[in-house]
């Protein structure tokens, strides 16, 4: 573990809430995002597509995993989005669906470019 | 102390389990409700577990439901994880059966915080089993020879006796009492007395069968109760224990006693008895006559015997 790091969020991270959550244990972080790394695209694509296809159980299945994720790794805005298109699917308002998703795929759309430049950045 | 994870997120679970264990919990970590009931389920299973609300198969207050249903189990604290915020959610949770429950994102020193309180709890709990347990024990044992105490025999014989009657079965009862026990209290004192009736009860205790039953009866007669015993194994069974007794000196602080017993024997099927007032007076008369034939015998309760004094009597 090293020592607490004292930065700001800029990005869609907020970078010391996470570190307050994991201890600044930098170890930790850096498996989470790899976890992060691995589950965030196949999940996206579960969301994308049930969405296609107008299935309300597995949007909200997908929306809550996704929800859950983003909002463990403190990327607070789009947490909220996703936890938004879990209630549309419960509240079955499809019309709104892929407005909203389209919303979270902006937000996420920087993510892994800056879960990638704090983990280099951290390189020595 | 273990504890159990259940989750099917992969950074939560991660995150809990290096959390917890820095705390130094024994992690144990699954990914759905299914898998978290089979390990609270096993003997020694968790007593702490962090259930995720939502999980396949079964969702983390289905888990609490089926943990509650566990009632000859130790309990277990449970603490859902949800990120279900809604007031009407966190009801459901506790209904369920939940006794805490955390939101996520949780803060790391408020879940290592609410753990300890759930220790606590545990512990509590822990200590007012054995407090029952202790009181269990003194309530149906005697508090010398820890053998059970007359009335819980009785009782455990009145059972016997019902059961094997309707099993048409057959339940042998002896009733031993130490020779000259008087004696010994007289000439070595009530320490030694009471040395012997320990040693007494043990080899008594060593001489039937894990599932019979073993009572102090009176101040030295002892109950001994043997579930389905056959009529024709009733005088070995009963030689054995007699032979038990006398078959090598007690062992006391004064040193060495020569110690020996008369038994009296009772097989309900020999009698076609179902009552334990009836059996307890024919195994005392069978007793009475080991002693007056010269003690350190067995003398069986036999019927058509004109040795049987209740019989004289009715005659």
């Amino acid at each position: 573990m090293t020592q607490p790091v004292d930065r700001s969020s800029h990005g869609a991270v907020n970078l010391t809430e996470l570190l307050t959550r994991v201890e600044n244990d930098h170890e930790l972080l850096d498996e989470l995002i790899e976890i992060f790394k691995e589950e965030f695209p196949r999940i996206l694509l579960s969301l994308q597509k049930s969405i296609a296809c107008g299935n309300m159980k597995d949007v909200e299945a997908a929306s809550h995993a996704m929800k859950g994720m983003l909002s463990g790794l403190s990327v607070t805005r789009a947490a909220s989005i996703a936890s938004r298109l879990e209630q549309l699917a419960r509240d079955g308002k499809t019309s709104e669906l892929t407005e909203v998703l389209a919303l979270l795929e902006r937000e996420v759309n920087d993510l892994l470019p800056e879960l990638d430049t704090y983990t280099a950045e951290k390189k020595p | 102390m273990k504890i159990l994870i259940a989750d099917d997120d992969r950074m939560s679970r991660q995150l809990l389990m290096k959390t917890l264990e820095r705390e130094g919990y024994e992690v144990i970590a699954v990914d759905n409700g299914l898998l978290a009931l089979q390990q609270l389920s096993l003997p020694d299973g968790p007593r702490l577990a962090l259930l995720d609300w939502m999980m396949p198969g079964l969702d983390g207050a289905g888990v609490c439901s089926e943990v509650r249903k566990q009632h000859d189990r130790p309990y277990i604290h449970i603490v859902l994880v949800t990120s279900k915020r809604e007031k009407q959610d966190i009801v459901a949770g506790l209904e369920a059966g939940a006794d805490d429950y955390l939101t996520k994102p949780w803060d790391p020193a408020e879940l290592t915080a609410r753990l300890r309180v759930g220790q606590r709890i545990l512990q509590l709990e822990d200590r007012l089993v054995e407090a029952r347990e202790t009181m269990r024990f003194k309530a149906t044992h005697d508090p010398l020879t820890s053998l059970l105490n007359r009335g819980v025999i009785v009782d455990l014989l009145a059972r016997e006796l019902t059961r094997t009657r309707r099993e048409d079965g057959c339940t042998v009862t002896m009733l031993g009492d130490i020779d000259h026990f008087k004696s010994v209290n007289d000439g070595y004192g009530h320490v030694v007395g009471d040395e012997v009736l320990r040693e007494v009860a043990r080899r008594l205790l060593s001489s039937v069968r894990s599932y019979d039953f073993v009572g102090r009866y009176g101040g030295e007669e002892f109950l001994i109760v043997l579930n389905n015993c056959s009529s024709a194994q009733a005088d070995v069974r009963a030689e054995e224990v007699r032979n038990g007794i006398a078959k090598h000196p007690v062992q006391t602080s004064r040193g060495p006693l020569p110690i020996t017993m008369s038994l009296g024997v009772f097989a309900s099927k020999d009698w076609n008895l179902d009552q334990v007032e009836e059996t307890l007076a024919k195994v005392d008369s069978a007793l009475y006559r080991a002693k007056a034939d010269g003690r350190n015998c067995v003398r069986r309760a036999a019927p058509n015997t004109s040795q049987d004094p209740l019989r004289q009597l009715i005659k």
